[in-house]
């Protein structure tokens, strides 16, 4: 069973190839998203990077280097309003030493919010234009696992990806969008969500993630949002693992469904 | 009615709205990429997105008074709440209704089948409540009608000189006419409370300011922080602003001469008329976010540095500090309050203009945040 992945240099194969549009403050989501959409490319609301004290700073910048470190990721263009607490050009400076295909636009610094869309969205385009898809076969593959216990399947399911020589991360965040932040951080290219009963399948937008349900009446009254129903099978999970990292959409995926959740220590001023 | 020339919305519990949204509310995390996708099919209704997933915590209180009370902002003419059926999502929606909400839609996923299915079936009903949204009529309403939030971000050294104090002119005028008007930002009073404080309406109203801010100061050095790492931030030393008490005496200006009728903790409505002070961080958003939720209205927000942003429920009208930025980012500044700097209004000329500027966006006339389709929105923690 191979794998074609995106070569994203330094950071390693991607099984997506994804361009992120990344707002360093949350005055800038809005411009961001319509960037992202002009472009085809992934963004996300966050309500960070000013007013914010502590170890939330470095915290929140260390969050948003990881997402322009992943592997799935080919590019990064900062939109920065310009007079928040993370600012644009040094945060540029910062993922830059993670990833070389990085840009940055201040809205302040641009002459407005048309200006700075037209500006955006050219940088954005000629980020994509001077990295061009190139697949490679991926050797170290890494799949992240979101389940609230190491049940029985949980270890079934790691023997036997272990057995293919895919390495594991198992997280049991507060929330899947919690687990997910984490998992992004541990660099998995494909996670396997097992949320609870009460919590719904959801996605993350740098991340394929495929959902298997459990019996709970939610999940049950919402099948159509998994990938897998809860009798699935290991054999199963692995197959759809395989297809998925090949390119095949999960339903998340298909819904567009799902948020990157910035992890908070403190508070905002 | 003091020959007030605001029309506006009245709804059935007697409150007043300056716009007839149909706001799409996702009460839980995992369901905002679906009510932005109602926004994005159909035809103007307006998502906001944020990052609560139903967490039982210290914070939950805060969450459940600011989504209500951000459900039942009298801007709205209806609210579709989009849900997992959570007894707490259940709590929320009840709230609203006893803050006056009474035309709603509720869509649980575990009813409509699927996040695709909720997504067609959320914009099926926000067209229909589109379609009966255009049917009602503004008609004359009374000066009270206006609940006005007064912001300021991106504070610059002419921020206490020009618009500030130029909209407390208009904060007077219309307090003194019977409207109500809030300021807020406890971070950006710290230091010029006891200004605030000589200027309430009861010795009783003076402490409870003093207490808000004591209140906050020893809840950030429990956290063992310095408070001055985030204020005045990065862009208000660069803007010319020296420290938190030069940027907190600036930022009182905001609220005129008026004597204070009250304090509101953070998302609280206000019971009657008048200038009230409103616990809410210094965070444009959180601030912003307080406001709607504590039924304000309309928005006022001066900036030295200028910024995008709006609101999915309140207009809010951009005022510049300085005549560069008010040139170099026209699409996002409606005002210009730089020209008392450059000699060529006075305080009271600038003041009547964003008096008149308030009045003819109540009365509709679109700001330029509302023009770009900008609503951000963040939810307050105190604790997680």
């Amino acid at each position: 069973m191979k794998i074609e992945g995106f070569d994203h240099g330094s950071r390693g194969l991607g099984v997506r190839n994804y361009q992120l549009i990344l707002p360093s403050v949350v005055c800038s989501t809005h411009i961001s998203r319509r960037i992202a959409n002009a472009v085809n490319a992934v963004t996300f609301s966050h309500q960070h990077g000013c007013g914010i004290i502590g170890a939330d700073v470095a915290g929140i910048g260390d969050f948003f280097a990881s997402l322009a470190d992943h592997p799935n990721v080919s590019s990064v263009l900062i939109i920065s309003l310009g007079c928040e607490t993370i600012q644009g050009q040094e945060l540029a400076e910062k993922l830059v030493a993670k990833n070389v295909s990085t840009k940055y636009q201040i809205i302040q610094d641009s002459g407005g919010v048309e200006a700075t869309v037209t500006a955006g969205t050219a940088s954005a385009r000629s980020l994509q234009d001077s990295y061009p898809a190139k697949r490679i076969q991926l050797k170290d593959f890494r799949v992240g696992i979101d389940a609230p216990s190491n049940s029985a399947i949980i270890r079934d399911l790691i023997g036997a990806l272990r057995a293919l020589n895919i390495q594991t991360d198992l997280v049991s965040g507060k929330s899947p969008a919690d687990s997910f932040s984490h998992l992004m951080e541990k660099k998995v290219h494909l996670i396997l969500s097992f949320p609870t009963g009460d919590q719904p399948a959801s996605g993350f937008p740098l991340i394929p993630v495929i959902n298997i349900a459990s019996e709970s009446a939610l999940h049950q009254a919402i099948s159509a949002d998994f990938d897998l129903p809860a009798e699935t099978t290991v054999v199963n999970i692995v197959k759809l693992i395989f297809e998925v990292a090949n390119g095949q959409e999960t339903i998340a995926e298909t819904n567009k469904s799902g948020e990157i959740l910035a992890p908070r220590l403190v508070r905002s001023t | 009615m003091n020959n007030s020339p605001l029309k506006a919305y009245l709804r059935p519990n007697g409150s007043w709205g300056l716009r007839n949204h149909i706001l799409v509310l996702p009460l839980h995390s995992a369901l905002s990429s679906s009510a932005r996708a109602i926004e994005e099919a159909s035809q103007g209704a307006v998502a906001i997105t944020h990052d609560w997933s139903g967490e039982i915590d210290a914070d939950l209180e805060r969450i459940v008074s600011t989504l209500a009370g951000f459900a039942s902002n009298p801007n709205n003419f209806a609210t579709i709440f989009v849900t997992l059926d959570s007894p707490n999502e259940r709590r929320i929606i009840e709230r609203a209704k006893l803050l006056g909400l009474s035309n709603f839609v509720h869509l649980s996923l575990a009813d409509v089948g699927s996040m695709h299915k909720l997504v067609d079936v959320g914009t099926r009903e926000a067209d229909q409540l589109i379609a009966r949204a255009l049917l009602q009529d503004r008609i004359p309403a009374p000066w009270s009608a206006i609940v006005l939030g007064l912001e300021c971000g991106g504070s610059d050294a002419l921020s206490g000189i020009t618009a500030n104090p130029a909209l407390g002119v208009a904060s007077d005028m219309l307090v003194d006419l019977g409207a109500t008007s809030i300021l807020a930002e406890t971070t950006e009073i710290l230091g010029a409370e006891h200004l605030l404080a000589a200027r309430a309406i009861t010795p009783e109203v003076g402490v409870e300011i003093v207490n808000t801010v004591l209140r906050y100061e020893s809840s950030i050095n429990y956290e063992g922080i310095d408070l001055r790492g985030a204020q005045p931030s990065r862009g208000n030393i660069e803007g010319g602003l020296s420290t938190l008490e030069e940027k907190s005496l600036g930022a009182a200006k905001k609220a005129g001469n008026a004597l204070f009728t009250g304090v509101l903790e953070y998302a609280e409505v206000p019971a009657v008329p008048g200038l009230f002070f409103m616990d809410t961080p210094g965070h444009d958003i959180e601030q912003l976010t307080g406001f709607a939720a504590g039924h304000v209205n309309i928005v006022v927000f001066t900036s030295g540095r200028g910024t995008p942003t709006g609101s999915a429920t309140m207009p809010v009208i951009k005022v510049a500090t300085n005549t560069p930025m008010a040139t170099s980012l026209k699409d996002l500044i409606d005002l210009n309050a730089g020209t008392i700097a450059d000699g060529v209004e006075s305080l009271s000329e600038v003041g009547n203009r964003i008096f008149n500027e308030i009045v003819a966006v109540a009365n509709g006339k679109e700001t330029k945040a509302e023009r770009g389709g900008h609503h951000e929105f963040s939810l307050s923690r105190l604790y997680n």
